[in-house]
């Protein structure tokens, strides 16, 4: 039987992240994944990440997982993939079946970092062709370039059923609404802002009855719930749609830890049946590790950190780190990920009611509702400021683990401050050059530049675009407030777009002055 | 709104890279898809919705998941039924069938092959 001093099941963010820490003290690895690219689902994801500076936030998901390739490429990794890991046995002897062969490996060290699965919600008629997972999604649109549907209706309102969501209209797909059983928007709010500006509603406190259509999906009926989560009677309305899109939650893939026999737990906060593991992953089986989603449901930032941190465990364990530098890494991995597990959708938070930010500002009822600022309650936050000229505008309301702004501008016109959650606040002593640099780096597209008094009784507003096509300078479309709702007219002033910045154009449009604290996207006239 | 089911050109990722135009068969009809995308989404892009029939209830059924782990999207491809059309690369020349049940519907190629001695 062949010897490894790892074995990594799964080359996804953590898997590859393991197999880099582990491949620089020079263990002989072996890293096995079934699918055909390795990367797991990094290279779905189109949006630019959250987080810190240093931890790749401001990138996009799919160059972040080009990073970690060529990284693990120059460090000599090989990842074997259409290999399938079928067991994992006393011992750390791993089976695996390629090609229809079957084989038996054993690892010094086991790195569990399957990922997870998608769960589903079985209404009438989910089984129809059109309901699909939103990975499926993911997959069809940014993977095949193929739209998964004209008209989709996404149930669930988490991070990936917005990001899903905003990433069909930018597929050129239409998205009928986003339905969520629960009453609030579950996601970040920035992310359900984007979708609430191009005129997607949200439905909570709702659920989808049944999908209607013969052999595939023709519409759908919603109805609204009770407290007791059943439907309420004559609350259904049918939804116009061809595709049900399901992001409803993921689940650890834990049937090979299973399998090991290592202690399981049910942890609602790490989203299901996880092995429970010590400060550097470890479960009870010595020698097995577990990182990523298959040890607890986060972000892929997250289980990038947890990847690291195992690979490095594993490297000490058997020899090939001393303890000393082993210590030193693990801490400022540890450091990283504290970071990251900060704010109001940390793990540690989830079901919480939160009203007030840590600053003491009152959290939006109606952001968490409607999926966007009231127009009163959006001036209380220390982004959004009245200063003569050009500014930046930053509703960012709640407390989330992303700071790229903050060094975005390079005149200090932006405080976040060492605590990565703080809001940002627009400095009133800094002068902004309109750069655009923050529009830009502002994952949650969350930032515009607002000029209140351009003459004639216009104000300029410049706002992230990231849609096709590109409107051109001096065409005349509409301003649509934060519901997405047409409220005057618009006449393209200049569109920016530069590589820095990444797909993220910046669209400056002149609208009557009272529009200024209003108008936050643009709708070309003829749609 | 675009109703093609192809993108053409994505504000992110641009043009989409696709391999050459090869042609296959659906329950024998001629259609086209690109060398080495999945069979379900050269489907996909045709607008084949249905990839089978379950065996007991005769429902049908279609892309689910995309990633080769539910199962929802076999078909019989090459006479071989029980094929995950989402993880198989479309190659020229392709025969894909809809399955009906766990088998091969009535008449598919790998019947025939069988009644004829050929298998």
């Amino acid at each position: 039987m062949e010897r490894y001093d790892l074995v990594i099941i799964g080359a996804g963010p953590a898997g590859l992240s393991a197999a880099i820490e582990a491949a620089r003290c020079g263990m002989n690895i072996a890293v096995y994944d079934e699918n055909k690219r390795p990367g797991g689902q990094l290279f779905k994801q189109i949006h630019k990440f959250f987080g810190s500076k240093e931890h790749h936030a401001k990138e996009r998901g799919f160059h972040i997982g080009e990073e970690l390739l060529a990284e693990a490429d120059r460090l000599g990794v090989d990842v074997s993939l259409d290999t399938v890991v079928t067991g994992l046995y006393p011992g750390n002897e791993v089976m695996i079946k390629k090609g229809g062969q079957v084989s038996h490996v054993r690892g010094d060290t086991v790195l569990l970092a399957a990922g997870a699965s998608e769960n589903m919600a079985p209404f009438d008629g989910w089984t129809l062709p059109g309901v699909i997972g939103a990975g499926a999604a993911q997959t069809m649109m940014n993977l095949h370039g193929i739209r998964p549907g004209s008209r989709v209706l996404m149930l669930g309102s988490g991070n990936v059923g917005l990001v899903v969501s905003y990433q069909l209209l930018q597929a050129g797909c239409e998205v009928a609404a986003v339905v969520d059983a629960a009453p609030k928007i579950g996601g970040y709010g920035v992310h359900a802002a984007k979708l609430a500006r191009c005129g997607v509603p949200f439905q909570l406190s709702s659920t989808i009855v049944r999908a209607k259509g013969g052999d595939h999906v023709e519409g759908a009926v919603i109805g609204r719930m009770d407290e007791h989560g059943k439907i309420i009677p004559g609350s259904e309305t049918e939804i116009d749609c061809d595709t049900i899109c399901i992001a409803v939650g993921l689940s650890p893939m834990n049937q090979l830890a299973r399998m090991s026999g290592c202690r399981m737990e049910q942890n609602p906060k790490k989203g299901g049946c996880v092995p429970v593991c010590n400060e550097y992953g470890e479960t009870s089986v010595r020698g097995l590790f577990a990182a990523g989603d298959a040890e607890g449901i986060e972000e892929a930032s997250s289980a990038m950190i947890e990847g690291r941190i195992a690979g490095i465990a594993c490297a000490n364990r058997l020899g090939f780190l001393e303890d000393g530098k082993a210590k030193e890494a693990v801490e400022s991995n540890e450091q990283a990920l504290d970071t990251l597990r900060q704010g109001m959708f940390a793990p540690k938070n989830r079901g919480k009611q939160i009203e007030k930010t840590d600053e003491g500002f009152p959290v939006s009822q109606h952001l968490l509702v409607t999926g966007f600022l009231g127009d009163d309650e959006v001036e209380v936050y220390p982004g959004v400021t009245h200063p003569k000229g050009l500014h930046p505008v930053i509703e960012c309301t709640q407390n989330i683990p992303c700071n790229p702004c903050q060094d975005a501008c390079p005149h200090g016109c932006i405080h976040i401050g060492s605590f990565i959650t703080a809001l940002p606040a627009v400095e009133a002593s800094a002068e902004c050059i309109g750069c655009g640099r923050c529009v830009a780096s502002c994952s949650g597209q969350a930032i515009f530049l607002v000029n209140e008094d351009i003459g004639g009784g216009y104000a300029s507003v410049t706002m992230p675009y990231e849609f096709m096509p590109l409107p051109e300078k001096g065409d005349i479309g509409l301003a649509c407030s934060r519901d997405g709702q047409a409220i005057g007219e618009a006449e393209v002033l200049d569109v920016k777009s530069v590589k820095a910045f990444d797909h993220t154009n910046l669209l400056t449009i002149r609208v009557p002055a009272e529009l200024s604290g209003k108008a936050r996207f643009y709708k070309a006239a003829q749609q | 709104m675009d109703t093609s089911e192809r993108i053409a050109v994505h504000p992110i990722l641009g043009v989409p890279e696709k391999g050459r135009q090869v042609q296959f068969t659906y329950n024998g009809k001629t259609m086209s898809g690109c060398e080495g995308e999945p069979v379900a989404m050269a489907l996909k892009a045709a607008g084949v919705m249905v990839h089978r029939y379950t065996k007991k209830r005769h429902e049908p059924r279609g892309i689910f998941c995309a990633i080769g782990r539910c199962t929802d999207c076999v078909m019989v491809v090459d006479g071989v039924p029980n094929i995950r059309t989402c993880v198989t690369p479309l190659a020229e020349g392709m025969d894909v069938r809809t399955q009906d049940g766990v088998t091969p519907l009535a008449g598919d190629k790998a019947d025939k092959e069988e009644a004829d001695g050929t298998i």
